[in-house]
């Protein structure tokens, strides 16, 4: 019998795996690094609602453009912004005018939250100190107190965090979804563990994996995984390690167009609504593309 | 004023790596342009043993030059070693692993408190900032360094909006009562566009240390948005030394920090 291939086109991924409401949707990448773009704008075009976004502990445009949708009710976060390159917009007008419901938390929360989701712990406890910031109290269902059993002192707890579906980018998998980090790996490999659903999308699909990179390189096992996706180029305009920088001219004509609605709706129909995925590098074109994939886009 | 050969942010990258000493680990989150030059500069001069690793990337000692400007560029993974995330929290977590942990915020008080979470109140913001990441780790980091580009009355205030990453937090008596058992010593140093403060021991408060090279005591007076523990003597900032700026320019070839 033959082993099953789980490589499927983008659109059918996001069709069989993503419901048209998905209770949590864990989105990986940090800054604009490794941000699973492609599959975020095919969630985009099919329109699938999500309840409960949750970013790594620094989100980008991949939370920024899924805000700017409409389609997200509240967000699981410790930052969305775009480093140096300014503030995200459409999380920032989301949160002042209260269109979507911020749980406020920081960079150990999710760590350790993802960490409690995917051992199955019922919670971890916070070092000391961590609890002098005012986050607890604006997030108290979340950020709970319990008495540690070998001191008899009072800890703050990180509730575990289990994502319905993760969306993630890894620069290569063999056609079964065992898979590979080449640069950082962030917090994305705790969201693949902590997902009951994960959707890969990768730079290339590499039959041989563990003989070409030795399987010690290779630390995303595939039956953690739902489906592959090829996406060349599908970090864009955010970098994918090892393959291609971000592309910074295409992040700040993002912000622009962010400063009114005729012009988001505008990016909207040509990068992500207006188009098949299939299409997108297109739009972008080859030769801006070339020079991300030679590091010349920063430098 | 003779003309200046470098530039403020140069400057303050200079104070920085003079404040780091040889064999300290030091850490830093996004926006760190300026530390991560420091760092890098101090290696290559009077600290060959500082260890330093760049928040998200993971990546310890990064040979920077030419330096980038995103704190999880994969450029920073030409470095001695790079560890997952998880990694790096447990260091912060830990409590005796980081010597030096640079920090910042929209808003900064007198009792050296950060806030990147919002101005105004959280519930209905008149400025929604990025988030706070990493910055709740500052009780437990040996001492904080901060630093900000905006030196004025709505950056250094009183007290912050929100504390997401605590200094003193109100003051001498909260801090011996909630920190006592905690790692950190709190902040140690604030480096801004036209001085260098430090604490005053007793009352905790922000205390001038030196005002930069062309700016006047009135000009830091005018800008800060509480009372500064002024000391008597105030020395000028040291300008960057030739061989400090051979350094810095070498691991900043593209000017990304000399421009800011």
């Amino acid at each position: 019998m033959e082993r099953t291939s789980k490589v499927i086109s983008i659109s059918e991924a996001i069709q069989r795996f993503v419901g048209d409401t998905c209770a949590s949707l864990a989105i990986g990448g940090m800054h604009m690094h490794n941000n699973p773009m492609a599959l975020i704008r095919e969630v985009i075009r099919q329109q699938k609602k999500i309840k409960r976004l949750i970013t790594s502990p620094s989100g980008s445009i991949n939370a920024d453009l899924l805000i700017g949708s409409g389609l997200v009710s509240e967000v699981l976060t410790s930052y969305v912004g775009l480093e140096h390159l300014g503030l995200a917009p459409n999380f920032r007008r989301g949160v002042e005018k209260k269109t979507i419901n911020l749980l406020e938390c920081d960079e150990p929360f999710l760590v350790y939250g993802l960490q409690a989701g995917a051992g199955g712990l019922p919670f971890i406890p916070y070092p000391a100190g961590l609890e002098l910031t005012d986050i607890p109290r604006v997030n108290p269902e979340l950020y709970r107190y319990t008495t540690d059993p070998y001191t008899g002192k009072q800890v703050m707890t990180a509730a575990p965090i289990k994502p319905e579906v993760a969306l993630i980018h890894c620069q290569e998998a063999d056609p079964f979804g065992n898979a590979i980090f080449k640069g950082s790996e962030f917090t994305d490999r705790q969201m693949i563990f902590a997902a009951d659903t994960v959707i890969l999308q990768v730079e290339k699909v590499v039959p041989n994996l563990a003989e070409k990179y030795g399987s010690t390189k290779v630390n995303v096992p595939g039956f953690l995984v739902s489906a592959v996706v090829e996406a060349p180029f599908g970090c864009h305009p955010t970098s994918s390690h090892g393959y291609y920088t971000y592309d910074e001219g295409h992040l700040k004509g993002y912000l622009k167009a962010c400063k009114d609605t005729e012009s988001y709706s505008e990016y909207f129909k040509q990068y992500v609504t207006g188009i098949a995925e299939e299409n997108y590098s297109q739009q972008i074109g080859a030769e801006q593309l070339e020079k991300l994939r030679q590091g010349g886009g920063v430098k | 004023m003779s003309e200046k050969v470098y530039s403020t942010s140069e400057l303050m990258s200079c104070v920085m790596a003079r404040h780091l000493k040889n064999g300290e680990v030091a850490v830093m989150g996004a926006v760190s342009m300026i530390p991560m030059a420091a760092c890098r500069m101090a290696q290559l001069t009077h600290a060959p043993n500082l260890y330093y690793i760049t928040g998200g990337s993971g990546a310890v000692n990064p040979y920077l030059e030419p330096m980038v400007p995103s704190s999880c560029d994969d450029e920073l993974l030409r470095s001695d070693a790079a560890l997952a995330l998880p990694d790096v929290i447990l260091l912060e977590g830990h409590g005796k692993r980081l010597d030096v942990f640079f920090g910042g915020g929209l808003q900064i008080d007198k009792y050296g408190n950060c806030n990147l979470i919002c101005i105004g109140d959280w519930e209905k913001p008149a400025l929604r900032g990025p988030g706070t990441v990493g910055l709740p780790f500052l009780p437990r980091a040996g001492r904080v360094v901060i630093y900000t580009m905006s030196h004025n009355a709505k950056t250094l205030i009183e007290k912050v909006d929100f504390n997401s990453g605590p200094g003193f937090l109100d003051g001498p008596e909260s801090w011996s009562t909630k920190a006592k058992d905690l790692p950190g010593k709190g902040p140690a140093l604030v480096v801004t566009p036209l001085c260098v403060m430090d604490f005053d021991e007793e009352t905790k408060v922000m205390r001038l240390k030196s005002l930069h090279p062309g700016v006047t005591l009135e000009q830091v007076v005018e800008n800060t948005g509480f009372q500064l523990v002024i000391p008597d003597e105030i020395p000028v900032t040291q300008e960057p030394t030739s061989i400090e700026l051979e350094y810095l320019r070498k691991v900043d070839s593209a000017g990304i920090v000399r421009n800011m």
